[in-house]
Order: structure tokens, then sequence, then C-alpha cells
């Protein structure tokens, strides 16, 4: 099973992983666009959270981290899924989704 | 064979929601709500007595436990979610926001802060805590037709699920650098190297991502942006669940990870932890000056509070755990005290939220003026009242510890906590009056009433509570 | 060598949807590429021995989760015209921290070993050779049940959520009331009539059709109007 990982090693999954955590964290905290973007930003930061998960349970032979990985997909959906609704609450009271808008109150 | 009864309060708590919902959806012609959450608590109440019940021990292959210090934050949370649901009968209904959906929601977030409170295991821990989270995100946009509370759902989703996503990061690393998810395996793991090998940085990493993510549920310092925004924004019911019950659960989990697998690095974390324990203190008694809304008074007094429990954790000794269990009971019945206070605040039918509007409510309405004062005189921390007693406790836990600069802010930002508690106390006695209130509902009254009555004579209480939280610190440091 | 080479496909596809998700100045381009990123993580995941898991990464989130997304950024008249000013303004700053992050991660992560005297629980020990996927089903439904229901409450909870925020019930909305649909005899709605040479018929010409058209049925489903019990009983009786 730990046949592909064996090949490749470790390593080069924990370079895209870390790669992908790092334009996740840059694409919510520069967007200044649009909230459905920063939602798309957070998703690709949960992949990297579970391709890290994959990639290390390939590597040690255990099978609990692909079950985390499979709970965390689950509830990535369902944060989505929450996350749009909530987007969509929100575009009917105000009529957009800039970031710049989301100032009522100011902290 | 696993032993499935030790989750027995969750599972039926969990179908206990999924009949009301049947319930709810069945009878929905008839605006079912007053009845769901009635039924609501009534759950709440088969599953405290199931709590108490609660065999310990270790189930559902290590994911799963039962022992003192879960019962003890269960005990909490559920105490903190049903004060609510009562709260939230009145509230609702005249908000135009009575949906059944409402108690049931507070009730799925209840069975996930319980799940966390039992967490032996990284992927409990993640599961509770994305299952609290994902039901408040909702509870936070409740008033879906108000901008304020859909902006304030969409602001703590964003920041929340962020948190979430850095958790999970964190998460892997300690998976993968360690070897396991559970946390007797991690405990483990980490002794069985011995002193003398060097921690892999990547575990380091790793457990800071899962401190930053927790931190942020708990608002603490740097990670305390949203908690005014959203606390303002949201409707009162939610907002006086948010303070309670969850930060509850959060810190069930920080303490259980930090003091259980990872107990062995006291050393690697504890800096950190006093820092952000510092600069919250100071950040709450700060920021809280200026304010002039009661809910953003309410939401930068939380965050110092976070402050102050966090100091038992700094101190990493089964009595600073024992004074921060203690701080966080005290806490969790002020607050919900105080905003069932707020809860009342409503003149013409239109809900207040300013400190201004609270002048001269001790000539209109005493017992409401009287009570509130009794709320912000124990979260100051005076004497008799039951904050006193968490302060001291986790303060003498600190000094014991030989973390003097840390209780010397703890006092200080105390000091400059009375100040502000002192303002609002002002307004109410020596400000002139303003029109009276609206009369509050009898449930409202109750709620401020008993929690009141536990703040103020708490001392006679305190032994059994000290003795509970000793019990569930102990187990900790098996 | 296949391997390495599909890895370094997969991985720098991935790398750059990414990259795309973030800047592209259309949402749904950022859509589009996140689908892609999806597709190339799931082949990731092969690479890795999680068939299983891949696969649920291409139907769930391919097929699930980023339609949603596109379904909402079409839905919500989103302005493209605004361009990103925001990252040209904040781009160097946040290029300089992203790079710092992403070097201290491969830094530490690239120094990989696990603690010594770890065995890895193993958990498919006992079970000699399964597939992925039965191995995993064998996990959560049998020592992880408990979590696997758990992230079944999750997923009802954001069905609650999504059909209490959004959900609105508008009084002309049509709607099926299956037992008014049962509960009603050919009686009530056919009228058999004999009719006489040349003669036509006046009225509803055999049909019944209840009191104010059906409308007014539809609108029972909105359950406020008083007249809906009327119209209930025109149905069902």
């Amino acid at each position: 099973m730990a046949h592909g990982i064996q090949l490749v090693g470790l390593g080069p999954f924990l370079v895209v992983t870390a790669m992908l955590l790092v334009f996740g964290v840059f694409g919510i905290f520069l967007n200044r666009k649009n909230i459905i973007v920063i939602m798309m930003s957070i998703e690709l930061i949960l992949l990297a959270a579970n391709l890290n998960l994959v990639a290390f349970s390939a590597a040690l032979g255990d099978l609990s981290g692909q079950v985390l990985t499979l709970f965390s997909l689950t509830v990535a959906a369902a944060e989505a899924a929450i996350g749009l609704a909530i987007v969509t609450v929100y575009f009917r009271n105000r009529g957009s989704i800039q970031v710049e808008d989301v100032t009522l109150m100011k902290g | 064979m696993t032993h499935w009864t030790l989750a027995l309060p969750e599972i039926v708590l969990s179908v206990c929601g999924l009949a009301i919902l049947l319930f709810g959806v069945v009878q929905k012609r008839g605006n079912p709500t007053r009845a769901c959450t009635v039924l609501t608590l009534v759950a709440y109440l088969v599953a405290a007595v199931l709590v108490l019940l609660a065999p310990d021990g270790t189930g559902y292959r290590g994911t799963f436990v039962g022992d003192g210090f879960a019962r003890y934050m269960k005990i909490l949370s559920l105490a903190g979610a049903g004060l609510c649901a009562v709260l939230s009968l009145d509230y609702n209904g005249r908000q135009k926001i009575d949906r059944f959906e409402f108690p049931l929601l507070l009730l799925f977030a209840t069975v996930g802060t319980m799940l966390m409170a039992s967490s032996e295991n990284l992927m409990t821990l993640f599961v509770g805590l994305e299952l609290q989270s994902l039901a408040i995100y909702i509870l936070c946009a409740f008033a879906r037709d108000e901008l304020t509370s859909a902006e304030a759902g969409l602001k703590y989703f964003v920041l929340g699920s962020l948190a979430s996503g850095l958790l999970l990061y964190g998460i892997s690393l300690v998976y993968g650098f360690a070897g396991t998810l559970e946390y007797g395996g991690l405990r483990h793991a980490l002794i069985g190297g011995g002193p003398s090998t060097a921690v892999p940085a990547g575990l380091v990493i790793g457990i800071v991502f899962v401190f930053v993510g927790l931190a942020f549920k708990l608002s603490a310092a740097p990670f305390h942006m949203w908690t005014p925004d959203v606390y303002e924004g949201a409707p009162i019911s939610v907002t006086a669940f948010m303070s309670g019950a969850p930060k509850v659960a959060a810190f069930a989990l920080l303490l259980r990870v930090m003091a259980g697998p990872f107990g062995h690095l006291t050393h690697q974390w504890q800096l950190l932890v006093e820092l952000v324990s510092i600069t919250t203190m100071a950040l709450g008694s700060l920021a809280a000056i200026q304010q002039t809304n009661v809910k953003r008074l309410m939401a930068y007094s939380s965050i110092g509070h976070m402050g102050y429990a966090m100091m038992g954790l700094a101190a990493a000794t089964p009595a600073g755990i024992r004074g921060t269990l203690v701080y966080l009971a005290t806490y969790l019945f002020m607050t919900t005290g105080a905003f069932a206070c707020i809860v009342a605040m409503r003149r013409g039918g239109q809900p207040l939220d300013r400190i201004s509007d609270l002048s001269g409510l001790s000539r209109t309405r005493p017992m409401l003026a009287l009570a509130m004062a009794v709320f912000m005189f124990g979260m100051a921390g005076m004497p008799p009242l039951s904050g006193f007693f968490g302060k001291l406790l986790v303060f003498a836990a600190a000094v014991q510890a030989g973390l003097w600069t840390l209780a010397v802010v703890g006092v200080v930002t105390s000091v400059i906590g009375l100040y502000y508690y002192w303002r609002v106390v002002k307004v109410m006695y020596l400000d002139g009056p303003v029109p009276a209130f609206d009369r509050s509902v009898r449930s409202v009254s109750a709620v401020t009433g008993a929690m009141a009555l536990i703040t103020g004579l708490f001392l006679l209480v305190l032994g059994p509570v000290v003795g509970a939280a000793q019990a569930a610190a102990a187990v900790l440091f098996r | 060598m296949i391997t390495q080479l599909a890895f370094y496909l997969f991985a720098t596809v991935l790398v750059l949807s990414a990259v795309m998700v973030v800047s592209a100045r259309n949402p749904v381009h950022s859509v589009l590429f996140l689908i892609l990123a999806f597709f190339n993580a799931a082949g990731l995941f092969l690479i890795a021995g999680a068939e299983f898991l891949a696969m649920i990464l291409v139907i769930v989130y391919v097929g699930a989760v980023a339609v949603l997304f596109l379904f909402v950024v079409m839905m919500l008249d989103v302005n493209f015209n605004q361009v990103r000013e925001g990252l040209q303004r904040y781009a160097p700053v946040g290029a300089a921290v992203g790079l710092v992050l992403f070097a201290e991660l491969v830094f530490t992560v690239g120094r990989w070993h696990l603690i010594p005297d770890v065995t890895p629980a193993a958990v498919a020990a006992g079970t000699p050779v399964l597939g992925n996927t039965q191995a995993l089903g064998q996990l959560i439904y049998t020592d992880y049940v408990l979590l696997f229901q758990a992230c079944g409450l999750v997923l009802l909870v954001a069905m609650i959520g999504a059909i209490v925020l959004t959900l609105r019930e508008r009084p002309s909305a049509r709607r099926q009331d299956v037992a008014a649909q049962h509960a009603r005899q050919p009686a009530d709605t056919l009228q058999m009539m004999t009719l006489s040479l040349g003669q036509g018929t006046d009225g509803q010409g055999g049909y019944l059709r209840p009191p104010g058209g059906y409308g007014a049925v539809a609108a029972h489903g909105s359950g406020r109007a008083p007249e809906d019990h009327e119209t209930n009983q025109h149905l069902g009786a």
C-alpha cells in the first residue's frame, strides 16, 4: 500500500502541502476582492492538511490518518455548505460580497 | 468490544435532538418553537443526569474517555447551554427569530462541546470542535434579515474556518511526527524518547498550530479580533451561549491536550501560554475602557477572563488547572447572568445595548440593577463574590509556579477591570433616570436571579466546586 | 519511474491551479481552477495509496462542493469589474511573508523522522491483506463508529443550517400535499354527466375545481392564510 510513497518519498509530498498552505493563507490575507475567493482559499488550506494526513498515513503504514481525512472531508463539505448559505444571507442584506464592505462594525 | 455506554449522554442527547427535529418538522404549522425549547431543556436535564451516572474509562478505540474532568466540563457546558435556551425563549420570540431550529442547533452544538470534553484523540477533538463551531456559525447569522447578524455570521465563519484549517494542519503535523493521534500514544511517544532526545521541530510547529486554532476559539489575545464584532452583531441569545459553553469546551480541549500528551513538553509551550495570557488580560481590560456598547464591553470582558483562566494552564500544575476549572465555573454563571440582564434591556419593544441606556436603573428597576451590579463586581473580582475565588486560585497557582510577572500583570489588569466594571455600576446608581425598561418576563428574571444568587453566595458552594475541580484536575496528571 | 512522473505532473498542476484560484480575476475561473486542484489532489491521494479517499475527493468535492461554489458565484451577481487593487498593493509584503512561512515549513518537515521508540499503531495489522476501501470501512464502522456518527451530525447541522438560513417560503410557492392527493376521491374531481344530444355543458364541463382555482390550493403550502382550512375541506371531503 505504501508503494507509491516509497517511490516518491515523503519529502515532495510535504513540500507540495506546504505550498498549498502558503497559497491558501496568502489568498485569505491578500484578498480584497470577494468573500467566495476567501472561502476557496480555506478549502485549499483544508486540502493541504488532508494531503498531509494521507501522506503521513501512507508513510507510517497507519490508517488512522486516512480515517481523519475522511472525517475532515465530510466536515469541509459541511463547512462549505454553511459558508455559502451565510454568504447568500449576507448578499441578500447587503447587496455585495466585497471584502471592504464587511465593515459595519469596527473592532 | 467497545464500552459503548461511556458515550451514553452524547448518544441520548443526539437521539433526543433527532426526535425533536422530527417533532418540529411535523408540527411546523403550529409554531413549535416553545415546545421544542422545552423539550431541549428536558433533553439537557436527562443528559446531565446521565453524565453524572456515566462510568469512567476509555472506549471507542481510545477516541473517547469518561472521567472526572470530562464530567465537570460537560455539566458546565450543559448548564450554560440550558440557561441560554431559557433566555432564548422570550428574546427570540420578540425578535421574530423564534424558529424551532434554534434550540436544535443549540443542542447539537452542545453535543459537540461534550465530545470535546471527552476527547482522548485528536480526531475527537477535531470532529467535536467542528460540530460545535458549525452550529454556532449558523446561530450567529440566525437573524437572517438583519445585516448585523449576517455580518457577524460571515466574520465568525471566515475566521473560524481559517482557525479550523490551521488546527487541522497542526494535527496533521503532530500525527506525522509522533505517529499517532491518540493522547495516550502521543504522551508515550514523547516520554519514550527520554528527556534528552530533542523533540522534532515539526512536532513543535504542529503543537503551535493546534494551540493557535484553540486560542482562536477561546478568543485569546492575538486571535481575538472577531469577538467584539460577532458579539455585537449576533442575536443576544446566541452571544450569551457563545460566551459560555463553547469557551468552557475549548478550555477543556486546551487543558486536555496541553496537560495530557504535551504535558511532558511543558517547557516548550509554557512561555507561549504565558505570553498569550498576558496579552489577553491586558487587551481585555484596556480595550474595554472605551466601549460604550454593553455587548462589546462583555466581549472584551470575556477576552480578559480567558486570559485569567489561561493563567492556571501557564502554571501547568494540578493547582493551576484546578484554579482554571473553578474560574471557568464562576465565569460561566456570571457571564450568563450579565447577558440575562442585557436581554432584559428593552424599551418600547426595541432591544437596547448602550451603557447609557442603563442610566438610573437603580430607581426604575432596583432588583435588575442590583443583579447587574453583582455580576459586574463579581467579574471584577470583589471579595465575597464568586469571581474573587476564581481569581484567587489562579493567582495563587501562578505564584506557586514562580510566574510572578504573570501574577502581577493579572492583579494590575484586575484593577483596570474594576474601573470599567465600576463605570457600568456608576451609570446605574448615580446617573439620572431615563424611562424605564419594559417589564421582563419571568423566565429571564428567574435566570437573572438564580445567577445573581450563585455569584453572590458562591462561598456556600465553594467547597464542593473546588473539590470537584480538584478531582477533575487530578485526572489530567495521572 | 512512471510513479515519479505522475507525481510531479499532478503536483505541478496542483500548485499552479492553487495559484490561479487565489489570483484569478474572475471568481468563476477561480472555481474552475479549484476543481482542477481537487482532481490533481485526488491523483496525489492515489499515489499515496488512498484510493477510497481519492474517489471521495472527486465525487464529493468536484461533484458537490465545487458545483455549490459555482452555483453561488453565478447566483450572486458578483461585480467582476473590481480589479484586484488590493492584491497588487499588498503583494510584495505578502509574497515575502509567504516565502518565509514556506521556507520554515519546508525546513522543518524536510527533516522528517519519527520520534524513536514509536511503533505506529498499524491499525490494520490484525487484518492481513485488505484493500484500502475495505480496511477503511472496517475501521469507521467499528472502532471509530462514534466519530462517524458525529460526522453524520455535522452534515445534519449543515443541512438544517442551509435550510434555516436560505429557505424562504413564498405564499405563491406550489407545493405537493401528498395526504390531500391520496384523500381525493373521483367524485371530488369528476362529475358524471349525461348530456343529451346537441346540448353543451355549462360551467366546468364535468371537472370540479376547488373554489378560487388551483392557486388557492397551492397557497396552502405556506400554511398562513386562514382560508386554507376551507380549501382543505373541499379537497379532502
